[in-house]
């Protein structure tokens, strides 16, 4: 039996569907993210959790017990907000202490819980601080110590770091997920930014328009992509449509050129429609001794960013990114060129249409 | 580029001098709009003895067996209708801005009847109403008195509405109750150590004109027979010559105190609530 376990959930606004029949099972202490474009329902999910919104149908246990129309007070869980939600009217330390004030809890219990948490977060020289006096980052750490403070049995986090710029917004995200793992708590975190959630999570529920189009680790969603949307979404990607030419070879055709995939295609037949996914650091220019997958290209733009330069050739007609790791000794071949590009079998992804 | 600095300094310069003058003249222009009334009646006031100018007037009113009851009948007045009005208006607006923002229109429009109807149909109305049976609520001066403070909580509304309306926008209402709620905290705790608060501003500020409005009501109280500050004002005009002068200065400087005070305590909250607003 798994901690906590959202089963066949769906959420209609009106005749609008926003989550639909969502299942996912968490184990304890596992860092779970949400990750897909605004308006897929991630929120919403994260949001019946919480108890703020209740499922049109389905189920939500937590440990055990059904959760599913309990009101938001009578949940133990943590709430992280985008916008922080920290009281104005208290002090850093009267926020996070209000949970086990309202607990009724003795003044010397708060009192000494408020001190453990505001070391944790490391902010003990602003503990008599109130919230407009401290930068946004430290918001969120007070946020998160508020939240922890009532030892909840998950902690929900929705875009807590989207309002942060980008350098705190790295390494709060370090810092929650090591006071994550030390106080050993389940945890979701809602986003859109598909860099967050590779780097934080266990694993991720990649959704889409209310649905959930992939669930696994960091590494699977990344490299195996089982939608065109959940390819696209994480990760830069090539993708182009193309033909089954032999399924028992795995070989398909992109405009003529064709490619030998390392999927099996055995289900497919001949002549059905597919499409093909590649990332650019997948694609390489050919050396000798390659001799799969390598294909004429014409170098049709070269860009410079950074650490990585991305080469747009043409393949038959279809154009494709190429990302190569910049070194000072890089030897770019000129705009207009032919050169052999190649990819390994492993690389070419055959996706549902 | 040859341009002297100099020369650019002084075209920047001359438009702020002449704003700031225009700006100055403007203030000292509508200043004595304002004090010129105000220095008359002062003046006036001061004349209660022939051809002397001193406090007699004053000393006249305080000693007025009527004043002091009529005034301390208003204030307790104004303070319950601020408690009630509070009590109705804060909870209404929080539930409006939570969960049924649709209505807000119609909320609205209901808290500004006070200043469509005006106040003689209202009284009329309300002594029709309330003055014969089932409803006879009029027939001692105590049992008209809590009907007048009601009818003054009706008043007070389009001031307290606005005013609650404006703060509760200025705060992240949705996200302060949610994450009160997460916390374990029930409405009772929400409003009283979220909300209320988080409002003191707006809450001193409709109290203020609350306060003012029933200070000075005059129609209403005179139908109903109440024996406030408006009808002993009314009253004074009519029979006396230096003490309504008189009575007008201290009811200004009792309004200004209040303003002070609310200066006072809204100074600390000014800011908690300025900085959700940057949020």
């Amino acid at each position: 039996m798994s901690y906590l376990s959202i089963s066949h959930v769906t959420k209609q606004f009106g005749d609008t569907v926003v989550v639909d029949d969502f299942n996912l099972d968490i184990e304890k202490g596992e860092f779970v993210s949400f990750l897909g474009p605004s308006g897929c329902g991630k929120t919403t999910t994260l949001r019946m959790v919480a108890g703020f919104e209740i499922p049109t149908a389905g189920k939500i246990l937590l440990d055990g017990a059904d959760i599913t129309d309990k009101a938001p007070n009578q949940r133990n869980v943590g709430m992280i907000f985008q916008s922080y939600a920290l009281f104005p009217n208290m002090t850093v330390a009267q926020n996070i202490g209000f949970g086990l004030s309202v607990r009724k809890e003795s003044k010397e219990m708060v009192a000494q819980r408020v001190d453990e948490m505001i070391s944790l977060i490391n902010l003990e020289k602003h503990a008599l601080k109130y919230p407009y006096q401290l930068s946004g980052g430290q918001q969120q750490r007070v946020s998160l110590a508020r939240a922890l403070a009532i030892h909840p049995q998950v902690l929900l986090l929705d875009e807590p770091l989207s309002a942060l710029d980008a350098k705190i917004r790295v390494s709060l995200r370090a810092e929650i997920r090591a006071i994550q793992k030390k106080l050993g708590i389940t945890a979701i975190f809602v986003t859109h930014d598909q860099e967050e959630a590779l780097s934080i999570s266990d694993r991720i529920v990649v959704m889409n328009s209310g649905l959930m189009e992939q669930v696994g680790t960091p590494f699977e969603i990344y490299n195996f992509p089982t939608t065109v949307f959940s390819a696209n979404f994480v990760g830069s990607l090539n993708n182009a449509s193309a033909e089954v030419v032999d399924p028992a070879l795995s070989l398909i055709s992109i405009d003529g050129v064709q490619f030998e995939s390392a999927v099996d295609l055995k289900e497919r037949k001949k002549g059905d429609k597919v499409r093909v996914a590649i990332r650019p650091e997948r694609l390489s220019f050919a050396s000798e001794q390659k001799k799969a997958n390598v294909v004429d290209s014409i170098i049709e733009n070269i860009t410079f960013l950074g650490s990585v330069v991305r080469i747009r050739v043409k393949i038959g007609n279809t154009k494709f990114n190429m990302d190569t790791f910049n070194n000072p000794f890089l030897d770019l071949p000129k705009i207009g060129a032919v050169e052999q590009v190649t990819c390994s079998r492993e690389a070419v992804l055959v996706l549902d249409e | 580029m040859t341009t002297s600095p100099a020369s650019a300094t002084v075209t920047v310069k001359r438009p702020v001098v002449r704003n700031r003058l225009v700006s100055w003249l403007i203030f000292g222009v509508v200043s004595l709009y304002f004090l010129i009334p105000l220095a008359a009646t002062f003046y006036w006031s001061l004349r209660g003895m022939k051809d002397v100018l001193g406090f007699e007037a004053y000393r006249k009113l305080f000693a007025d067996t009527n004043f002091l009851p009529a005034f301390s009948q208003s204030i307790v007045n104004a303070v319950a209708t601020i408690f009630l009005s509070l009590l109705i208006v804060v909870p209404t607006a929080y539930w409006v801005t939570l969960r049924l923002p649709k209505l807000r229109p119609v909320v609205e429009f209901i808290t500004l009847l006070p200043f469509v109807i005006p106040a003689v149909v209202l009284v009329f109305g309300i002594i029709r109403l309330y003055s014969a049976p089932p409803l006879l609520f009029t027939a001692t001066y105590n049992s008209s008195r809590i009907v007048l403070i009601f009818v003054y909580v009706c008043l007070s509304f389009p001031y307290m509405f606005r005013s609650v309306d404006n703060g509760l926008r200025a705060i992240d209402v949705r996200t302060l109750t949610e994450a009160a709620q997460s916390l374990g905290a029930n409405w009772g705790t929400i409003l009283f150590r979220v909300i209320f608060p988080n409002l003191r501003v707006a809450l001193l500020s409709g109290a203020l004109l609350t306060f003012a409005i029933v200070i000075g009501e005059l129609t209403i109280a005179l139908y109903m027979a109440q024996h406030t500050l408006g009808p002993y004002m009314s009253d004074l005009t009519r029979s006396k010559v230096y003490e309504p002068s008189a009575m007008a200065i201290v009811a200004f400087a009792i309004t200004w105190a209040a303003m002070g005070i609310i200066d006072f305590v809204g100074r600390g909250a000014t800011r908690h609530v300025q900085m959700v607003e940057a949020d």
